[in-house]
């Protein structure tokens, strides 16, 4: 019936934002601790659903990222203590999580402030293990699992992200959403704690996955379930939540505003807000004759001031607030 | 009704003395002391038109016509300056006439417009009557083209400037062939509400499309002629002869057009030559297929056609010798002889003439093409595209030339323009790094604290995940609220749309006619699409002018849909829907008029 599925998740673990997350003065605090119950049971969940299942959990640590499991590494069949109680796999891959988690957490170097986070590591470690797993005659040498093309897994992403935007690295997100759409790889997000995040926001809706923002953060389970648990196969008779807004206005690249019209620029695209006479982007000039009649042209309050370009811009507010559409 | 006059002045024609007279319809000419005049050319007549120098003796002014260049000569009578601002008139008004016949005139008997004059050129100091399109040689019948150089006839058809003729049949046909801006252009401007000059404004690319594509012209088809028989009862076949057919047939086949001249009127009448072609043998040695044999029962010996028959076309030289060079790349005997000395196997794929019964309808092919080409580049006169390839011949000799292919040519300079954004880092972090260092600052957190806490959250989680268990209250929340998620998109997706048609028509309506007044709005606040498009931009103060109008039918949007909102209710339809429907257009009608009355203050001074 269904194919089976693969969900490489990546877990956002800033140990400063799980730290602001467990404040009591948060509307419904979450720790550490409660979050990584709730994600084991979510992923016991995803391998008992279907046999086939595979799962792999990448961890994005500040200043770098780490494959902590994945179904197809051997390494995660030596388990000590064995619960008798427990269904053996859940408990290899819980173990294996957990312990990997406290591996490299251990090993982060304790400097004053914490390096930005790995998040884009982990997306692309993700999306080359999928590349890997979904193309298996070309890199499986021994047959360490036996993948016949025809049930070869429903692959998807799925970003736990507590973390702000790191700007830095819209470039490398933006790049990793288009090799996602050419995998056809979904990339769900879930966020967990903090501001909504316009990249993941992007990278779930440009590739065909769902962002929810976490509002009752003590049914995080809850949601996973409903909304992260149904492979793409399945989302096609079956709803999933996400969220319906999404900011696409381009914000202009010389200070950042949002802009409802633009200057772009012939060559390379680029936008801004107002004519320039060197794109600073792809340093083509422009006629000065194009600029004369634009600036001519343009409505006299919208000239900008001409020290507008040199100071350093003044964003008091982020982003407006996004707009349905 | 006596038609009324455009202008006149004292002319002579033939040394007579007279009058000529522009009429709105015809140009005339009478001869003093006569009621009737002798000359008069309806405005479809009028093709060229020529002046004589300025300062010449005489003020003159000829007239071509399409059925006839040499035309008429006027000379102006009165004494020289009026004859000259009388003259100036006429030629202003004539060129018009000419103009519009000119963008009206068949395609197939394009007429040239003077550009310069056999007589004199158009005196200096004025500018041309016409702006010639491309470079016209009056003295050669113009090449068959199908892309003809005519911009446009006269005029930009810019704003707020009289509309010519021409102009208003391109706009009514822009409008026939786009029916949803003919519904615009009804509602909006047969209304009233915008002006026809502020419609166009901003649509000017659409009238050079249509300018552009009137001014093509067909080419000659491609197919062979081949007049196909239609049976009719009794065994009969009948082909129905037009004067296109027969025009043709004479050109495709000069056999048919001599035995035409020799053989009609005396002894065969038109309808007996052709009755008899096409039952001869002649006929159906001119078909394009083999199909002939299918009625080959109609052929009949006939003492007239059977002597224009010619001998089939297939020994192995064709009839018809080609007298230019062959080109020695495209030579395969070029290298016949090298074959031996090089070992290579003689080639059998490619002989003319294998199969003897195909020949002649290559070569009919290849003679039908040829012709179809010459007809193209103009047989007759050495146009610029023939003199182009008659250049290239004269390089012939230089052989590398010739097999130096650009495209094979390694690009030595492509560097590509490297794409780096000034300042990414301050570009991307500017604004985020706030939000951040806000949350970040409000608490202060020590990393060390904040690690050793992650750490400890580790510590038993096997027996926090045995403990695991989901509050209630929480769960059934977030059900909720998802499930309300999905709820909300799949009511779009499937409510079926119950609004009243007339209801949902007068809403259609209000949003087009307010999306429009938001073109014009934005438009006149924007710099306008290129600088090409208008001659004469609209000044600051225009522009201004129409911001302010079309803020004025904006600020009127809220009225026009509540009244749509009352209508719905009226009807007992949920008016919240009406209004939900119209926020996107409200929403951009409040923006337009929020950044109307912001600027308007930085405007005033
Ligand atoms: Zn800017
Ligand atoms: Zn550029």
């Amino acid at each position: 019936m269904d194919k089976p599925s693969h969900i490489s998740v990546i877990l956002d673990l800033s140990p400063s934002q799980w730290h602001l997350s467990s404040l009591p003065e948060n509307p419904h605090p979450l720790s550490l601790r409660s979050f990584l119950s709730q994600l084991l049971a979510f992923l016991n969940l995803h391998i008992a659903s279907k046999h086939e299942n595979t799962l792999a959990v990448f961890g994005a640590f500040p200043s770098k990222s780490v494959m902590l499991y994945s179904s197809t590494d051997p390494e995660a069949d030596n388990t000590e203590n064995v619960n008798p109680n427990m269904y053996h796999p859940f408990q290899v891959v819980d173990s294996r999580v957990v312990t990997r988690i406290e591996e490299e957490l251990e090993s982060l170097d304790q400097s004053e402030e914490e390096a930005p986070i790995g998040l884009v590591g982990a997306l692309t470690k993700a999306l080359c293990y999928i590349n890997r797993i979904i193309h298996p005659s070309a890199s499986q040498s021994s047959g360490t699992t036996s993948e016949d093309p025809t049930t070869l897994p429903d692959p998807r992403i799925l970003v736990l992200s507590v973390s702000p935007d790191l700007s830095t690295s819209y470039i490398p997100i933006m790049n990793s959403i288009f090799s996602a759409q050419k995998l056809k790889v979904v990339i769900d997000v879930c966020k967990v704690y903090g501001p909504d995040t316009v990249f993941l926001e992007q990278a779930a809706h440009l590739t065909g996955g769902s962002y929810i923002y976490l509002d009752r953060r003590d049914a995080l389970l809850q949601h996973l379930i409903m909304s992260h648990m149904p492979s793409p196969a399945l989302r096609k008779l079956m709803t999933v939540p996400t969220q319906d807004k999404i900011d696409f206005r381009a914000a202009c690249f010389c200070h950042k505003n949002i802009v409802d019209i633009g200057f772009v620029c012939s060559v390379c695209l680029s936008i801004f807000c107002a004519p320039v006479p060197v794109c600073s982007t792809c340093r083509t000039k422009f006629p000065i004759k194009t600029l004369q009649r634009l600036n001519a042209s343009r409505p006299p309050g919208l000239k900008p001031a001409n020290g507008a370009l040199k100071t350093a811009p003044s964003t008091p507010h982020t982003r407006g607030p996004s707009t349905p559409r | 009704m006596p038609p009324s006059t455009v202008c006149t002045a004292k002319a002579s024609y033939k040394k007579a003395p007279g009058l000529l007279e522009l009429t709105d319809t015809h140009l005339q000419w009478s001869q003093d002391g006569k009621k009737a005049p002798s000359i008069r050319v309806p405005y479809a007549e009028l093709a060229s038109l020529f002046c004589s120098k300025e300062g010449a003796a005489q003020v003159r002014l000829k007239v071509g016509l399409v059925s006839d260049d040499a035309g008429h000569n006027f000379t102006f009578t009165s004494p020289q300056p009026v004859a000259l601002s009388e003259r100036e008139t006429f030629k202003r008004e004539l060129t018009n006439i000419i103009a519009r016949n000119r963008s009206t005139a068949e395609p197939t008997t394009p007429k040239p417009v003077i550009a310069t004059s056999p007589i004199t050129p158009v005196s200096n100091g004025h500018p041309p009557p016409l702006r010639p399109s491309g470079a016209a040689t009056p003295a050669l019948p113009p090449p068959i083209s199908r892309a003809a150089s005519v911009v446009s006839s006269g005029g930009t058809p810019g704003p707020g400037g009289a509309v010519s003729a021409s102009d208003f049949k391109l706009r009514k046909k822009v409008l026939v062939n786009n029916p949803e801006l003919a519904t615009l252009h009804r509602e909006l401007v047969m209304t009233g509400q915008i002006t026809e000059a502020e419609f166009w404004e901003g649509r000017e690319h659409l009238l050079a499309a249509q300018a552009a594509a009137d001014s093509q012209k067909r080419g000659r088809p491609g197919a062979l002629v081949d007049p196909r028989p239609q049976t009719v009862e009794g065994g009969d076949i009948k082909i129905v002869i037009t004067p296109q057919l027969v025009h043709d047939i004479f050109e495709e086949f000069p056999i048919v057009a001599k035995a035409y001249n020799e053989n009609v009127p005396k002894p065969l009448n038109e309808a007996d030559f052709w009755k008899r072609y096409f039952q001869s043998k002649l006929f159906h040695a001119h078909r394009a297929s083999i199909r002939s044999s299918a009625t080959q029962n109609v052929v009949k010996d006939d003492p007239i056609f059977d002597k224009y028959l010619e001998k089939e076309d297939n020994e192995l030289e064709p009839r018809r010798q080609r007298d230019e060079e062959v080109e020695i790349f495209i030579d395969l005997g070029a290298t016949q002889e090298d074959h031996d000395v090089t070992g290579n196997e003689k080639d059998i794929t490619m002989q003319a003439g294998k199969q003897k019964g195909v020949l002649p309808l290559i070569r009919k092919f290849n003679e039908h093409s040829e012709r179809l080409l010459k007809s193209a580049l103009g047989e007759d006169g050495p146009t610029t595209k023939r003199r182009r390839i008659d250049d290239d011949a004269s390089h012939l000799r230089d052989y590398y030339a010739q097999i130096d292919i650009e495209d094979l040519h390694d690009l030595q300079d492509t560097t590509g323009i490297i794409l780096e954004m000034q300042d990414r880092q301050r570009y991307f972090e500017g604004g985020m790094k706030s939000a951040a260092s806000e949350d970040a600052s409000k608490h202060e957190i020590d990393i060390k604290v904040a690690l050793r806490e992650a750490k400890d959250n580790l510590h038993d989680w096997a027996g926090a995940l045995s403990n695991l268990k989901l509050e209630k209250k929480a769960a059934d929340a977030s059900v909720v609220a998802m499930t309300q998620n999905v709820q909300a998109r799949l009511t779009t997706k499937t409510r079926k749309n119950d609004i009243p048609e007339g209801l949902f028509r007068q809403m259609r309506t209000c949003q087009t006619a307010a999306n429009e007044f938001l073109r014009q709005f934005w438009s006149s606040v924007y710099p306008p699409l290129s600088d090409l498009q208008s001659a004469n931009p609209p000044t600051p103060a225009q522009k201004a002018a129409k911001a302010a109008k079309m803020a004025g039918y904006l600020a009127k949007t809220h009225e026009k849909v509540e009244a749509l909102v009352r209508t719905a209710h009226a009807e007992g339809i949920d008016p919240e829907r009406v209004r939900v429907a119209m926020k996107p257009l409200t929403d951009a009608v409040d923006q337009a008029l929020t950044f109307h009355r912001t600027r308007k203050p930085v405007n005033a001074k």
